[in-house]
């Protein structure tokens, strides 16, 4: 019996399957292969040594900071972006999305000509003492600008979506305006404002081309977990590479699952709201 | 062309829509398929037209042939969908055009054959000079008479219609329903609607045919259907006293 | 990319003024990000041009005269030329079958086409070295047909492909799905082919959904580093792609020249947001009217 009333399913699907096992899944299982060949002993030692974990810090824990501040200040940035009239909104509204659309590279060398030492923001802060290139300090403002636009636009249409109504029953009810905001609108905006954190926490802990310039590459200090996997290639240590490749694929797995709850759990609430 | 409905049914996922469902329909009938939402109608109407197939061992046969594996296309189905699925980015003219448009080559008739068929469709269903028009410029009821027209392009034996009605305010499912009662009478086509107003139902067809939860529950004339409900849902469903 | 997923559910209404702020906290708030926005993201757009012509107009244009930021130029055209529309193919097909039927297993597969949107630009090239590399698993085969995978233009499209495939399929997905699929079974019952009903009656509707996806795989697939810096091996005038051979000039100290070739990039960038924009605006409208 003829299963399918629209036709095209089998061509599409089976163009779909065979691109996506070619691309995606058969590279894949080379990853998880070429790991296990390595044995185990090689896997440990490789994930685990120092300069390795120093990388875990870098690329885990300060995109964690970065992902935080984007939560804060995006949030800000969607509020004024939706509710506030001011000349130039659209066009700043448009170019939120720049991080997606420029060049990772391009961002890098951009970010390091204004934070170097001797440069445009950089030169105001050496007298302080402040160095942003070449320290932890630069990564972290180079995946700020990168998870950007993830808390923006998530909260966005959140945002656009209150019910009027129910900031001014609060306000009737004698709430001023920072309490509605504390109890009214911010529960509202939290299950998508962690969603865009979460977003933006994954897609920084992978970041390279943006980060590998403005960081200086100092082994224990500067050196993101993706810039060590192309170190054990160059020496030839594929499995030491799939090693390290394995456990940021994990991450991003365990990432992935906590946005996804987090996304359906918004999209429940938004659902109500 | 007379059409028979037997043992068909239709689970989605577990969820069985239909089941065991079997209906005789004469030629030239006008049916109403009357229920609640969630009753299984619409799922048995697209599998009249060939929108979905029935799970194993149910037949669609019009006259004669078994067309249960057949398309819509092969059935001669007109289909008129809920919310009238017109080609928005094409006028009215193009829409009722489609049909000859997707012909093949060696059966598809001259541009002139084409436009006078359309300006005849146009006619039958009273929207003549509304060619250039695109759907967003067209009231629903306007909307919905394209919708006909367009399904009446292919030359069906079947006409099937889900819910004609159902999207437009008040004044104008009345003017609809006495102008497809009317249009009926003029074409004599087997016609099958789906409602969940039994008022309408009552008003336009000959037959009307009951549904609940995937089973049929009574069919019989108006008059027949009221004056003997099979069973407690008819009587609940058509608010008649119960014995 | 959540832009992508809410893009079609975002209301353009203009939003209801409710009790407002006091102008003293409007103004805080505007100010703050403000300076935020403009931080983050104006400044460093304004130094790659600011940068480029350091040195003046005619080192700027100097910059192009270069053989080896030539042929860098041109491989990235190349490479897009190829990628885009594969994807786009892959894109309409996935987004097809997955909008279009119910099955087993569809989820699964709509999640899987965010993969590379999750995993590190440099695990997309790291994976096809694994397979095509050296040491990887057709790589003595490979060596002895004389076949070049890695370090040459083939591997630079394949770690290409990886990293741009979803974009076409996430502009589409959403779309159609939101869209629903009776205009495409009225024109089954009216007699159309499976071609017929892609030309005439699904294309019309996905069209800025459909150029949405691909201005976005083309920017990326111009702009990728990361995937390609792993499996390019640098050669210059053969695989060197634009980002890569900003990197090389950047390394060289040669900075006015690298921003040059930067500039570039950043241009497309501010025309990739605009036509985006615009796209994104267009099916927007197009899916409210067709809700009618």
């Amino acid at each position: 019996m003829k299963k399918h009333v629209l036709p095209g399913f089998g061509l599409t699907l089976g163009f779909s399957l065979v691109y996506l096992s070619l691309i995606v899944l058969i590279p894949f299982a080379a990853l998880f292969l070429k790991t296990a060949s390595g044995g185990w002993q090689h896997f440990w030692e490789t994930v685990t040594s120092p300069r390795v974990v120093a990388s875990y810090q870098v690329s885990f824990g300060i995109s964690l900071l970065a992902a935080l501040v984007n939560g804060v200040f995006g949030v800000i940035a969607a509020w004024v972006l939706v509710r506030y009239r001011f000349p130039g909104r659209r066009i700043l509204d448009a170019i939120v999305d720049l991080p997606f659309a420029l060049p990772t590279a391009v961002a890098g060398i951009a970010l390091t000509a204004l934070y170097a030492p001797n440069e445009w923001i950089g030169q105001y802060l050496k007298p302080m003492g402040i160095q942003i290139a070449y320290t932890r300090l630069g990564i972290f403002v180079a995946l700020t600008f990168i998870g950007l636009p993830f808390v923006v636009r998530t909260v966005q249409p959140v945002i656009q979506d209150l019910v009027a109504e129910v900031e001014e029953a609060a306000a009737c009810l004698g709430a001023n305006r920072w309490h509605t905001f504390r109890r009214v609108i911010f529960p509202a905006l939290l299950p998508s404002i962690l969603t865009g954190v979460t977003l933006a926490y994954g897609r920084a802990v992978g970041e390279y081309g943006s980060v590998v310039f403005i960081s200086g590459n100092l082994p224990f200090k500067t050196e993101i977990t993706p810039l060590m996997i192309i170190t054990k290639l160059e020496q030839y240590d594929y499995s030491g590479a799939a090693a390290i490749g394995f456990v940021m694929l994990a991450a991003s797995f365990l990432i992935l699952i906590v946005s996804n709850s987090l996304q359906s759990w918004n999209n429940k609430r938004h659902g109500i709201s | 062309m007379s059409i028979t409905i037997s043992n068909v049914s239709k689970s989605f996922s577990r969820y069985p829509a239909l089941n065991g469902v079997s209906i005789g329909i004469a030629t030239g009938e006008l049916i109403a398929l009357l229920g609640p939402s969630g009753s299984g109608k619409t799922t048995l109407l697209r599998l009249i037209a060939g929108l979905e197939f029935p799970d194993n061992g149910g037949t669609v046969s019009f006259g004669e042939r078994d067309v249960t594996s057949l398309s819509a296309y092969k059935r001669r189905a007109g289909f008129v969908f809920q919310h009238y699925a017109l080609f928005a980015h094409m006028s009215v003219f193009e829409n009722i055009a489609f049909a000859f448009r997707v012909l093949p080559r060696r059966k598809r008739p001259p541009e002139s054959a084409i436009r006078e068929r359309v300006d005849t469709l146009l006619d039958a269903v009273q929207l003549a000079g509304y060619e250039k028009r695109l759907p967003s410029q067209l009231s629903g009821g306007q909307r919905q008479r394209v919708a006909f027209a367009r399904a009446l392009a292919i030359e069906p034996e079947v006409l099937l219609l889900d819910e004609p009605f159902g999207a437009l305010d008040a004044k104008v499912r009345k003017d609809l329903r006495r102008w497809l009662r009317e249009f009926h009478h003029r074409i004599q086509l087997t016609t099958i609607f789906v409602t969940h107003d039994q008022d309408e139902a009552f008003e336009v067809a000959d037959r009307v045919v009951l549904i609940d939860q995937g089973v049929l529950q009574q069919s019989g004339t108006p008059h027949a259907v009221r004056s003997n409900p099979a069973n407690d849902f008819v009587r609940d469903f058509l608010d008649l006293p119960h014995k | 990319m959540a832009g992508a997923s809410t893009l079609y559910l975002r209301s353009s209404t203009p939003p209801r003024r409710a009790t407002a702020e006091s102008p003293v906290a409007r103004a805080v708030l505007i100010g703050i990000a403000l300076v935020f926005l403009g931080l983050f993201l104006f400044l460093p757009l304004v130094v790659v041009f600011q940068e480029a012509f350091s040195k003046g107009a005619a080192a700027f244009f100097q910059a192009f005269q270069d053989p080896f930021t030539r042929s860098a130029i041109w491989l990235t055209l190349l490479v897009a030329v190829i990628v885009v529309p594969l994807n786009t193919l892959f894109g309409l097909a996935a987004a097809w079958s997955l909008t279009r039927f119910r099955f087993r297993g569809r989820s699964f597969l709509v999640t899987l086409i965010d993969l590379p949107l999750w995993v590190s630009p440099v695990i997309g090239g790291l994976i096809y070295m694994l397979v095509f590399g050296a040491r990887g698993w057709f790589g003595p085969w490979l060596r002895e047909n004389d076949i070049r995978i890695i370090f040459a233009v083939p591997g630079i499209v394949l770690a290409t492909v990886f990293v741009t495939f979803p974009f076409v399929a996430r502009g589409l997905i959403p779309l159609m799905e939101a869209q629903g699929l009776k205009e495409e079974e009225a024109a089954l019952t009216l007699g159309a082919n499976g071609w017929q009903i892609f030309r005439r009656v699904t294309l019309p509707k996905i069209k800025w959904g459909l150029l949405y996806g691909v201005i976005l795989c083309n920017a990326r697939a111009m702009g990728e580093f990361g995937a390609v810096s792993v499996v390019s091996g640098h050669i210059r005038g053969k695989t060197t792609t634009m980002p890569l051979q900003i990197e090389i000039l950047y390394n060289e100290y040669q900075f006015a020249a690298a921003f040059a070739v930067a500039s570039l990039l950043a241009l497309l960038a501010i025309v990739t947001l605009f036509l985006k924009t615009y796209a994104e605006w267009r099916a927007d409208r197009q899916l409210r009217e067709a809700s009618l």
